[in-house]
């Protein structure tokens, strides 16, 4: 009985994860598509000197920062991938919201300063909520994207 | 020099090889099967290794005790029924195990238990338990011969021993997976606790069909038993079919009833039981105790392991 009930809120949490977390993670996805095309003017290079022939009133440092939080379900399916090994796909589309957003709040930043272009474009990744032992109870990891935005003359 | 950001398309980092659910659902069958089939690996070696331990290791590690049920201070004094009882069952005992070629360092002792759900079984140690309530509904000696000789056949077969061997295995595999096998134990041994397999039930019962026709020239009354249990059990409704490991009773029935086809009743009578406790003579035992809880929540279900 008692490994039933056990069960049954394992199936539950698993439940919950897998609907909040998928329904938040399709929103998300469909804001950032939208938000990349209303951004996509500013543009961004990974390059580290700005181009030479044309002239800047400001360069400054933009950045762009989010913490994203895996759900239950995704927790789990990486557990197990984690024991057969191969593509992590759960936590593939985690990142990927990480970096785009980051990256959209960098552009956001760059935006209001008036700056049409960022270089030398550059991503920070850490996961946060671990303890010494490298184990978290929920993993969430924080993403940066900073750069040197230029403001036309 | 011109700069320019190209759209990128949106599926280069995401959804590269279907849905996560069918990925999780896939993986998640792929590990329980494995680790069923893990399990039942171990189960069959640890229960194979028991059978290979000596019988007379096993009773000296058990000794006196028996194993699953508390039967309180040795001698008996506090229970007069149990004294005038209990020699009758040993010797019985001793004469069907006589006539079933038991090896030479075997030793059966058989325990009478004041517990009103009907009940018997073999522990480890060679220790045979037979509960009042199922020694009161026994129609004849023959019937209780059948349910001793069923029990000694689970001693020969070395089951008690193999049933623990086979937890035993289990328990380690839990452990290994990091399992919280404190947690988990107790759900475990009640599983198997059910009882033996039923090729082992099966085995008891040729085993014990084989005693009685030794001991008393025919095998007629073995089927009474069931007959009586599946009463006082009203049916097995209560385990689900899943986990009953006891063949069912009809069956069960009609096998004894036919292994006894020969068997006349009127040239071979059945034998009344020899020693009727006297409190019990005095005042008749109630028709139905109910569900008076044993010392042992395993041997509520009413059944002969």
């Amino acid at each position: 009985m008692e490994l039933l009930i056990q069960l049954g809120i394992f199936a539950a949490l698993l439940l919950v994860g897998l609907v909040f977390g998928s329904a938040s993670e399709r929103r998300h996805f469909r804001e950032i598509a939208r938000r990349e095309a209303e951004l996509r003017d500013v543009l961004v290079f990974n390059e580290k000197r700005p181009p030479q022939d044309r002239e800047y009133r400001e360069a400054t440092l933009v950045i762009g920062s989010v913490v994203i939080a895996e759900d239950y379900f995704k927790r789990i399916a990486a557990g197990l991938r984690g024991f057969f090994g191969g593509r992590v796909m759960v936590y593939e589309s985690l990142m990927d919201r990480g970096r785009r957003e980051a990256l959209l709040r960098m552009k956001d930043a760059a935006r209001a300063r008036g700056a049409t272009m960022i270089f030398n474009v550059r991503f920070e990744t850490s996961s946060l909520a671990e303890d010494a032992g490298g184990r978290a109870a929920l993993f969430s990891a924080e993403f940066i994207a900073y750069g040197t935005a230029l403001v036309p003359r | 020099m011109s700069y320019e950001n190209p759209q990128v398309p949106h599926e280069v980092n995401v959804g590269g090889g279907g849905a996560p659910l069918a990925e999780f659902l896939r993986l998640g069958a792929a590990l329980v099967a494995g680790v069923a089939l893990l399990g039942a690996l171990l189960y069959f070696a640890g229960e194979h290794l028991a059978r290979r331990v000596p019988f007379a290791l096993e009773q000296r590690l058990v000794g006196d005790r028996v194993v699953g049920l508390d039967l309180g201070p040795a001698g008996g004094k506090a229970d007069p029924a149990r004294a005038e009882v209990e020699p009758y069952l040993q010797r019985l005992a001793a004469g069907l195990a006589a006539t079933m070629r038991l090896p030479d360092a075997m030793r059966v002792r058989v325990h009478y238990a004041d517990v009103a759900v009907p009940n018997a079984f073999a522990t480890l140690g060679g220790h045979v338990v037979v509960t009042r309530g199922l020694y009161e509904r026994m129609p004849s000696e023959n019937a209780l011969a059948m349910v001793l000789a069923h029990e000694i056949g689970h001693v020969r077969n070395r089951d008690p021993i193999a049933g623990l061997g086979g937890g035993a295995s289990l328990a380690l595999l839990l452990a290994l997976a990091g399992g919280d096998v404190d947690a988990l134990a107790p759900q475990l041994a009640a599983l198997v606790q059910r009882g033996y397999s039923r090729e082992a039930e099966r085995a008891a019962d040729e085993a014990a069909l084989e005693a009685l026709q030794r001991f008393y020239g025919h095998s007629g009354g073995g089927a009474e038993v069931f007959r009586v249990l599946a009463r006082a059990g009203g049916g097995t409704g209560r385990v689900p079919t899943m986990l009953s490991t006891h063949p069912a009773d009809a069956a069960r029935i009609a096998h004894l009833e036919a292994a006894a086809a020969d068997w006349d009743p009127r040239t071979q009578p059945l034998r009344p039981l020899a020693v009727i406790p006297t409190a019990q003579a005095r005042a008749p035992a109630p028709a139905d105790p109910g569900p008076a809880p044993g010392p042992d929540p395993a041997a509520a279900p009413p059944a002969a392991h």
